[in-house]
């Protein structure tokens, strides 16, 4: 006998969701006297997603360099400390001496039912990298190089692609219509006759190295 | 991944759901039935030529019917060309047409069903609670599909779900799936079930009988700490038949019969029709491509060869594949989408058997070959070839008085389990039992091993048993095993007392033990500092036989868990867990003329401390109640059941919060109290319909086995949204039909 799964839960793709979507540092990955400042896309339900910065912000590990995390009126940052407070954090973590040391951040959000919504994110202290770049973005055949409104046609097969290998970790997001292959570099909309005929599409990137990148469209089927 | 999942349970739906495998040609027009009854004269005999008492003979289309003497004798009136329709209610069914006054003799099948035609007294049971079941029993059960696996889960203190539990299918007396044994012919099996349609990997028809020993077993049996299921094959008869049957899952084949005067085989082959059935059925939108469509081989082969008046040679196999892949997308490049499982094992085995005035001996040797392979995405895989010897040697030796005791039976034995395992895995921390379920994470592989690993275990056992008067019997016996991975020596003393409270209908069984098994469970066998698991058992019994074919069981039991492996802080394993069982069981069963009736209930508390300061909690198999109740009638052409199941829902764990991990794109959730929710009592009625009749030289049974007729709603678990804030329940497909045709040729 087999079993089956209910009905009543919300796919992973649904942006009508209060949650996180990503947590981003920009740039994820910094080296001494580098900044990185810390914000996030969040789902909300009946309303559009919306970047914003985190309420609260503190460091879990290493505790050492719980002074590298600091907030500004303008957000929430995070300074990368000099070589003997990352040595120090290598020796706390048992790390080479070489590695990256991983800044683990936990922030906070406010949820849309007047909860909290909590998130985790690392920042790498001692080497640099950049967040990828999402371009070009192809929708429907056509490269999105905007976020101007797309119309698409109802009950057809939207084509949706990025060009990132198997080591990225693409998310495929839409509160209209049904995404297929929501988690693969190329997938497909359709929103048929009873799906929501507007919302959002969007497109949640994380590269190997724990940058993120987003892009959002308002979409309709017409 | 729920699309997938909703695509599956269609498809799967749709497969069980869907019209009848096979159809059989009508006979041919009846001959024209004269309208004046004469006096028959008849005789049924079997295949041996001996006379069938009992046996029920009617007159097709009528209520006539008479019942052979103990010579297989009968007279009935019938019309010139009426079909007479013989059966008894454990043996098949044959035919014939009243060509006069009187019959050539009758010659029952008796391979159709089993070759033991007279209602006779059941066979004492091994240990308070057990039960036997043989072939047709398993096959009137309704509401199994006439499947092993389903068959156990009537039971009294067998785990009642769904789907099969763990590695074995069984969760016995509140113990984990894989602190339970099951052996095939003596001799254990890496697997039960198919893991695509959850069928047992033996046919019924290929098995003579299965026993149910839930604990207290004697000192032969090892390497257990729970229960054990023995499974046996079934021998070649002395009458060279061939079955095939079909149903909505798969199809086989059973061939048996005589080699010469002394040796008799049985070869059993059954292929799975998944992947025949599967690809209709998968709706055009769903986002799952099927590369390698599920499907599934079974083989099993038997030779019995009489070398002589003392010995008895017995050679078998027995092995199954399963291959399965698919691809979550139409997109076949996708590797993250992709995943593959591969399990195949063969165990071949030599016995033999001597007997000779007080003396009985068994040699055996027995070898398997398993071999498990699954890749899940990108990073994930498990590789594990397995290759096990196992010599076996046992004497018994049995006098009728000895020092001042009557029927006194000493048994000795040893063996050796050799085994070497080659894995390549890179996985999850696998979950334990009791422990939350971990979010699902593409690219987790903190489980790392490559290498090879040799684990030879040895065992050796004696017992006594004696009658101190006609109503005392005292068994004791000890057992030493030696598992060499973790260098450690286990002594398991175990006894029993039986007492004759009425001479012949009631007795009464005290049996208490000690019991271990070996860590080799998953990844426990890695850690060479990984001890065995142990338990200790007290089981009382009493056993009602008020009149030949009846039996009215009752037991109740303790066990005692200590050294159960569970997670360190740092995710190696230890053995700090311990836990208790307890509860009673009740099992009615009643054989008598074209009645068949069940009657099991089970009460059971099982809990666990998972090291020390920890608080006590539910199993993750908890179930206090079930009930099993059925009735199977049986005459003529027809054979009619019902089976009605009541059991409480299982423990789950509930989710309180959790917390986004962004860089690993998963929701890390904060599990509540351990096992403090539980699914509700499920309660479902099951009927089987079953038609034997002639056609040709063939006789030939369709089925029809219906689960769940009035559509109870089954919640069999809860899960969660990916971000945990969503709850929904895994529920049971409300109605589960199954049909199939059998035939003997």
């Amino acid at each position: 006998m087999l079993v089956g799964c209910g009905a009543d839960i919300d796919p992973q793709w649904q942006l009508d969701h209060d949650r996180i979507i990503a947590i981003r540092a920009t740039p994820p990955r910094i080296t001494t006297g580098e900044e990185s400042e810390i914000d996030a896309l969040l789902g909300r339900i009946g309303e559009p997603p919306i970047e914003a910065e985190p309420t609260t912000a503190m460091v879990i590990s290493p505790t050492s360099l719980a002074g590298s995390l600091m907030q500004r009126p303008t957000g929430w940052f995070v300074t990368a400390p000099g070589p003997m407070q990352l040595a120090a954090a290598r020796t706390e973590l048992g790390l080479a001496a070489d590695e990256a040391v991983p800044l683990r951040i936990r922030v906070t959000f406010p949820a849309s039912d007047e909860g909290i919504n909590t998130g985790l994110k690392i920042v790498w202290l001692g080497e640099h990298s950049d967040n990828p770049v999402l371009d070009p973005v192809t929708i429907d055949g056509m490269v999105r190089t905007s976020t101007d409104a797309i119309v698409v046609a109802p009950a057809v097969d939207v084509r949706l692609s990025v060009p990132f290998d198997e080591s990225y970790v693409v998310n495929w997001l839409t509160s209209a219509g049904n995404m297929h292959d929501f988690d693969l570099a190329n997938a497909y909309l359709r929103v048929e006759p009873e799906d929501p005929q507007s919302g959002m599409l969007g497109v949640v990137v994380r590269d190997p190295l724990g940058g993120v990148a987003w892009r959002l469209w308002p979409i309709s089927a017409q | 991944m729920h699309q997938v999942g909703r695509a599956l349970i269609l498809v799967v739906a749709a497969f069980w759901i869907s019209g009848g495998a096979a159809s059989a040609q009508e006979p041919s027009d009846p001959p024209v039935v004269s309208e004046e009854d004469i006096t028959v004269r008849g005789r049924v005999i079997d295949n041996l030529g001996r006379p069938i008492r009992k046996a029920t003979v009617t007159v097709e289309g009528t209520f006539d019917e008479a019942t052979t003497d103990k010579d297989g004798f009968f007279e009935i009136l019938a019309p010139l060309n009426a079909t007479l329709i013989v059966s008894t209610d454990r043996a098949g069914v044959a035919l014939a047409t009243v060509t006069g006054p009187v019959l050539d003799e009758i010659v029952l099948m008796l391979d159709l069903a089993t070759e033991e035609i007279t209602i006779s007294e059941r066979a004492p049971i091994v240990a308070p609670g057990a039960a036997t079941l043989d072939r047709d029993e398993l096959q009137r059960l309704p509401g199994t599909g006439g499947d092993v696996v389903r068959a156990l889960t009537a039971m009294p203190g067998v785990v009642n779900v769904q789907i099969p539990l763990g590695y074995s299918g069984v969760v016995i007396r509140g113990a984990s799936p894989q602190d339970s044994k099951v052996l095939v012919d003596g001799f254990e099996i890496p697997i039960l079930f198919h893991p695509f349609g959850f069928r047992a990997i033996v046919a019924t028809e290929a098995v003579k009988g299965l026993t149910f020993i839930p604990g207290g077993y004697e000192v032969a049996y090892g390497r257990s700490s729970s229960g054990i299921v023995l499974i046996e094959t079934r021998p070649g008869s002395d009458n060279r038949t061939t079955q095939a049957e079909v149903s909505l899952i798969d199809g086989g084949l059973v061939a048996q019969g005589p080699l010469g005067k002394k040796t008799r085989y049985m070869f059993a082959l059954r292929r799975s029709f998944i992947d025949f059935i599967l690809p209709l059925v998968i709706p055009e939108e769903a986002d799952l491509s099927l590369t390698t469509v599920p499907q599934y081989w079974d083989q099993q082969l038997r030779i019995d060869h009489e070398i002589n008046s003392k010995w008895d040679f017995t050679a078998s196999t027995i092995g199954t594949t399963d291959k399965f892949e698919l691809y979550t997308t139409k997109d076949e490049d996708a590797g993250a989408k992709r995943f593959f499982t591969q399990t195949r094992f063969m165990r071949v085995t030599a016995a033999a058997k001597y007997h000779e005035g007080p003396w009985s001996a068994q040699l055996a040797l027995s070898g398997m070959l398993s071999d498990a392979n699954a890749e899940i995405g990108l990073y994930q895989k498990l590789k594990v070839k397995t290759r096990l010897l196992t010599p076996r040697v046992s004497v018994a030796r049995t006098e009728e008085k000895a020092f001042g005791l009557k029927n006194v039976v000493w048994t000795a034995g040893t063996e050796a389990q050799i085994g070497h395992s080659t894995t390549d895995l890179a996985i999850p921390l696998e979950r334990r039992e009791g422990e939350a379920f971990p979010p699902y994470d593409p690219k987790d592989t903190s489980s790392r091993f490559k290498g090879s690993v040799w684990f030879p275990d040895y065992a050796a056992w004696t017992s006594l048993a004696a009658d101190f008067d006609e109503r005392v019997r005292v068994t004791t016996g000890l057992r030493a095993d030696y598992f060499s991975r973790p260098g450690e020596l286990v002594i398991q003393p175990r006894s029993e007392l039986q007492i004759k409270l009425t001479p012949k209908t009631l007795t009464a069984r005290f049996n208490g033990g000690f019991y271990s098994r070996p860590p080799e469970f998953q990844s426990e066998f890695l850690q060479k500092e990984v001890k065995s698991e142990r338990s200790q058992q007290l089981t009382m019994g009493l056993e009602y036989m008020p009149v030949m074919g009846v039996r009215i069981q009752g037991s109740t039991y303790y066990t005692y868990r200590t050294a159960l492996i569970t997670h360190n802080e740092d995710g190696s394993l230890g053995n700090s867990g311990r836990g208790e069982s307890k509860g009673f069981e009740l099992l009615a069963m009643a054989t008598t003329g074209t009645w068949f009736g069940w009657l099991g209930y089970s009460y059971s508390n099982s809990s666990r401390i998972d090291g020390p300061g920890a608080k006590p909690r539910l199993f993750d198999y908890d179930q206090p109640h079930s009930l099993n109740a059925a009735l199977s009638w049986k005459k003529g052409h027809w054979q009619l059941g019902g089976r009605f199941q009541l059991y409480s829902g299982l423990p789950s764990t509930p989710v309180i919060g959790a917390e986004f991990d962004s860089d690993r794109n998963l929701h890390i959730p904060t599990p509540g109290d351990i096992n403090s929710d539980r699914a509700p009592i499920h309660h479902q009625l099951d009927i089987r319909i079953d038609y034997t009749w002639k056609w040709g030289p063939a006789v030939l049974l369709a089925f029809l086995d219906v689960q769940n007729v009035y559509l109870d709603r089954s919640i069999v678990t809860y899960f969660y949204s990916y971000d945990y804030t969503q709850k929904s329940a895994f529920e049971s497909l409300p109605l589960i039909p199954s049909v199939g045709l059998r035939g003997v040729f």
